[in-house]
This record gives C-alpha cells, sequence and structure tokens, in this order.
C-alpha cells in the first residue's frame, strides 16, 4: 500500500485573456477570454512508505504544483490523490497531522514571532503531549544547531536559520510524510550539508517519506535514490537513480593525458580508432574516450589504449548526474 | 474545548508578535478613538442645528452610533485579516492557513488578531454607555442582555458582509473594492436610524443587507420607537448574525477552492 498515491492527475490554471496593443486595458476589461495552462497533465505516481524521492524538472514543469495538491493546497482539476489514505484537499485538516512542508522559498512561520514561540504554537495545533513537544523540541533545536536564534523573530534569521527552523517545524509532529519544496535554494555549501544530513537522518529514523523538489543535485546525489522527473506537466522518468545513469549514460569515460612529446602520437591514434572505443573530446595533451563496459570490458580498453600511445596519466570517470540532468532538460524527452 | 483553548494562543501569539512594534499599537489605539470621536462630534454637530434627526435627540443617535461602533470594534479585533486577505491571496500566504489542522478561518480570526483596534471599541464603549445614562434606559438585566446580544450579534453581522466579498479574492484575486462598498454602506447608514433613508432603503437596509438589526431594531426596542417592524425584531441581531456568519462561511470555503496559489 502505496502511502503517497496520484493517478492521472491534472490541473490547469485559467487566466483571463491579455491583450496587447491598441486599447488593450479596455478590451481586458470587457472581452471574457481565457486561457487555459495545463500545469500538471496526467501525473500518475506511487510512494512507498520510507522512501526519498527527488522530484525534478526544470522550472515551470509543474513540481510545485503537484506538491500543492498533494498538500491540500489545491485542488485538482481532475485526477485522484491520497496521501496517508486520506484525500488532502477533501480532509484537509487530518491530513495536515500526516504531513510536513516546507516550502523553500517561502517560510511557514509567522513572521513576527519568535522561533521559539512558532514552534512552541505549533506544537499546540497539532496537539502534542508537553512531554512529547519537549522532547522533540530538544531534539531539532540540537540537531539543528538553533539554541543561537531561538529567540529572534523570524523576520530577523538569515536565510539559513530560517531554512533550519522551518525544518524543524515540519518535522516537530512527527508526520509520516515530509513535502520539500526547494529546501536548499540559496544555501551556502555548509548549510546545504546540514540539511541534507538532517533529512537523512530523519528519514533514516523515523522512515519519514520524503517527496523533495530541488534543482541541486548534489541533494539528490546525496539523497534519492529514486527519481522522478517532469516536464510540461509530464512524467519524463520514474526510477531508481542509478538506472537513470544506467539507462541514459551506460558509458564509463576514460579521461587520458600523454606527454607534450607524444602529441602527434594521440593525434594519430585518435584519427583510427577501434568502434568500441568512442571519442568524446581530444584537445592536445588531453582527450577523453567514451567506453561500453558491457561489451568492452574496462581493463582491455585500458590497455589498449596503453599500448597505443604513452600515457601519462589516466582516470576513469562514471558520467555525472549533472549532465544527464542538463541533456534531459534541453531534449525535453528521456532516452527509451 | 481544546481548540478554544488554541484560540486563545494563537491570539495572544499574535499580540506578543504585535507588541513587538510598541509605537504602531499606541498610534493604532489612538487614531481610532480619534477617528471615531470626530464621527461623534460629527453628528453633535448636526444635531446642534437641527436638534433632532428624524424624531431622534443627539443622545439617542449617540446610543445608536455606540451600540454600531462597539459592535464594529468587536469585529475588528476578529476579521481584521479581511482587510489583508487580497495580499495574502495573491503572493500565496494563504498557502500557510491551508496546511495547518485547523480551520483557514480560525486561523484568520486568531493568528491576526488585532489589537491595536481597541481603539476603535473602547470608542464605542465609551460613547454607548454615555449615551445609555443620557437617555431614559436602565441598566436592567434584560436591557444589558439586548445590548450585549446585539453586539455579538452586530458583529457577527459586520464579519459576514465582509467575509462574502471577501470570498472573491480567490477567483479575482482583489476583492478589495466590493468589500469596500459593504464597508460604506455600513459606516455611512449604520450610524443613523435607517427609516430616515426612506421606506424602499429601510426594506432593503433590513432584508438584503440586514445593516437594521446591527442597532437600529434593537436601540428603537430599548428606546419604545416603533419601527415598521413589530418591538420583538429587536432581539433579532444575534440569530440574524449567526444566519449570516453560516452562509458567508460556507460561501467563502466553497471560493477557497478556486485558491491558485502562486507561482513556485
Amino acid at each position: 500500500m502505496s502511502i503517497i498515491r496520484a493517478e492521472a492527475l491534472i490541473k490547469e490554471f485559467v487566466r483571463p485573456k491579455r491583450h496587447t496593443g491598441r486599447f488593450a486595458a479596455v478590451r481586458n476589461l470587457v472581452t471574457r477570454e481565457s486561457v487555459t495552462n495545463r500545469a500538471v497533465d496526467g501525473i500518475s505516481l506511487e510512494i512507498e512508505e520510507g522512501e526519498i524521492v527527488g522530484y525534478l524538472g526544470p522550472n515551470g514543469a509543474g513540481k510545485s504544483t503537484t506538491i500543492k495538491m498533494l498538500s491540500g493546497i489545491l485542488v485538482p482539476t481532475s485526477g485522484s490523490v491520497e496521501v496517508c489514505g486520506l484525500v488532502p484537499w477533501q480532509q484537509r485538516t487530518t491530513n495536515a497531522f500526516n504531513i510536513g512542508v516546507v516550502f523553500g522559498q517561502r517560510s511557514q512561520l509567522w513572521w513576527d514571532l519568535p522561533l521559539d514561540e512558532s514552534l512552541n504554537l505549533i506544537g499546540r495545533m497539532y496537539r502534542m503531549a508537553p512531554e512529547h513537544y519537549r522532547r522533540n523540541r530538544e531534539m531539532l533545536v540540537e540537531l539543528l544547531e538553533m539554541q543561537t536564534f531561538l529567540g529572534t523573530p523570524v523576520r530577523q534569521l538569515s536565510l539559513g536559520q530560517r531554512m533550519r527552523g522551518d525544518l524543524a517545524a515540519a518535522v516537530l509532529y512527527e508526520p509520516p510524510v515530509l513535502f520539500l519544496d526547494e529546501p536548499t535554494v540559496g544555501l551556502d555549501v555548509v548549510a546545504k550539508e546540514r540539511i541534507r544530513a538532517f533529512i537523512e537522518q530523519i528519514n533514516a529514523e523515523r522512515r519519514t517519506t520524503v517527496l523533495l523538489t530541488t534543482h541541486d543535485l548534489g541533494d539528490v546525489e546525496r539523497l534519492c535514490r529514486r527519481l522522478i522527473i517532469i516536464d510540461h506537466g509530464k512524467v519524463l522518468f520514474d526510477g531508481p537513480t542509478e538506472e537513470l545513469k544506467r539507462r541514459y549514460a551506460p558509458h564509463r569515460l576514460l579521461d587520458i593525458v600523454v606527454g607534450s612529446d607524444a602529441i602527434a602520437q594521440l593525434d594519430s591514434f585518435f584519427t583510427d580508432l577501434p568502434p568500441h572505443l568512442i571519442p568524446v573530446s581530444h584537445d592536445g595533451m588531453k582527450a577523453t574516450l567514451a567506453v561500453d563496459p558491457v561489451t568492452t570490458p574496462l581493463p582491455a580498453a585500458i590497455a589498449e589504449v596503453s599500448a597505443a600511445v604513452p600515457v601519462m596519466d589516466l582516470g576513469v570517470r562514471e558520467p555525472a548526474l549533472e549532465g544527464i540532468i542538463r541533456e534531459i532538460y534541453e531534449r525535453r524527452e528521456v532516452a527509451p | 474545548m481544546q481548540s478554544l483553548f488554541l484560540c486563545w494562543h494563537m491570539a495572544t501569539a499574535s499580540i506578543r508578535g504585535q507588541m513587538q512594534y510598541r509605537a504602531s499599537f499606541v498610534i493604532g489605539v489612538l487614531s481610532g478613538m480619534f477617528f471615531q470621536g470626530l464621527g461623534i462630534i460629527m453628528i453633535w454637530a448636526i444635531l446642534d442645528t437641527f436638534s433632532v434627526i428624524g424624531e431622534w435627540s443627539f443622545g439617542e443617535i449617540a446610543m445608536l452610533y455606540g451600540m454600531r461602533l462597539t459592535a464594529h470594534g468587536v469585529y475588528l479585533i476578529f476579521f481584521s485579516s479581511m482587510y489583508s486577505i487580497d495580499d495574502l491571496v495573491r503572493e500565496g500566504g494563504f498557502d500557510r492557513l491551508l496546511v495547518r489542522p485547523i480551520h483557514p478561518i480560525l486561523q484568520l480570526m486568531f493568528t491576526d488578531f488585532r489589537i491595536t483596534v481597541l481603539g476603535d471599541l473602547a470608542g464605542g464603549l465609551a460613547i454607548l454607555i454615555a449615551a445609555v445614562n443620557l437617555v431614559d434606559v436602565h441598566w436592567t438585566a434584560t436591557n444589558t442582555a439586548l445590548i450585549v446580544l446585539t453586539v455579538i450579534g452586530g458583529a457577527m453581522i459586520d464579519g459576514a458582509f465582509q467575509m462574502l466579498p471577501a470570498s472573491l479574492t480567490f477567483r479575482y484575486i482583489e476583492s478589495m473594492p466590493a468589500r469596500v462598498i459593504f464597508d460604506d454602506v455600513f459606516s455611512r447608514f449604520g450610524n443613523y436610524p435607517v427609516d430616515i433613508f426612506g421606506s424602499i432603503a429601510t426594506r432593503l437596509l433590513t432584508f438584503l443587507i440586514p445593516l437594521a438589526f446591527v442597532a437600529w431594531l434593537p436601540v428603537s426596542l430599548l428606546l419604545d420607537k416603533p419601527t415598521f417592524l413589530p418591538p420583538w425584531a429587536g432581539w433579532l441581531s444575534l440569530p440574524v448574525g449567526v444566519v449570516a456568519m453560516a452562509v458567508a462561511l460556507w460561501v467563502f470555503v466553497r471560493s477557497s477552492r478556486a485558491y491558485q496559489s502562486s507561482g513556485s
């Protein structure tokens, strides 16, 4: 039984059509034409308890809209959605107990209240027993290192502090599901790492299910064993991160460096490569070859290259996720 | 019971938040009292020249004025958030209310619990109490009950007729003009005996927009003045308020399904 389930989910936004040119303002006022924009176009997904799933897509792909439907903020135009067996927009207040939400772009805390007071109010809203509240608050303050700014009004916190506060507020009442919409956006390296470690720990200790949108593939590499990639409101890929790499970039990359005296030798080797060694780049003393490890064992390939040219340095790389994602976003489709 | 306790906590937290801006708090209270004081001086100025408005003396009008103002003050404490609902919806801040396990209306009422409007409330109460002593009305148990119930009912009628137009914000983002219309009707017509505006307006302001129940009908009952309705209609403020509020709540919740949030 999946903890998050969406089927053929569609969300359309209807906006009045904007005219341009002559008398545009008047025409905007009197005409009733509208433009329908389908932000989510038939998304189906199932997420099991305890998973951390990366929900990726270029800007405007429909990530936030999906998350808002899963958290009960938006009512779907059609399709069905269920979180912990509840329909979020219909059973909104009950659903609220099951989910924690962090929107990186906007705080869910009370702007004028000190962080501690926000946490207290959330503890009461979620009807936590005082003992339970105290224990969780203490644990979170320590884990997220919030001691120094607990008394500061939220509006005066730095972005990193605010994000930690938001995360603490989202997991305080131990919801089984966590929706994180760009939780590391705009943070420095250290702050990012702290947030990632925290998400990892909460997932490991409480088996919290996490759905995470991000543009930082560091988040994905670190946390997500499964990815769902969407664009134009449709799912492009849904599967293990490893499978995406395998399917998309099965090759290993061989970086070769030769001495300056062997440039000519490298050149001639590259003009007449055997078919199982695929040229990627070649520039003076440096070159990169791609090899499919299934058909060509890596040691054999390395031996072949070493025999042909006097190699000074040699490295084997797995293609980075970043390149794969970039290619998908650019082509707007996933290779079969 | 538990949710009452929670509302109390939301309200006190909200007050502590506002207390951070102490100057703004003082200015808010003083300007409220100043504004309402000006209103009553206006009426006094008119009555000083004409001595009666539709057979109502200054003390009697002041009672009407105090009654409506007190109800309005109570309304302001709970429903000040209606004034900023357009921004909340346009900028997507309404999201926050939808992911919490409390009804969004309760959150609007109590997490935006305004005390800067205490000036309006204090002004209204002062005028009401002074007026009761000016005219021939005594603080009997029945009269006190009528006044208290009317203030509560009046606040609910006021709130309902702000919440109804505010519902438009979910579809049209801008609901301010619609709210201003009702606000205007209440503050322009509410401070006078409604029947001075003619019989059609009286019926419209009784059955369409039940402004007559906020002050005119109950005060007429207290002062033993005849209206086009039987005297017991003066007791109907609370029931009318409850019904208006129930309808407004239903409309508001239905309309909120059209909420579109904001990008990202």
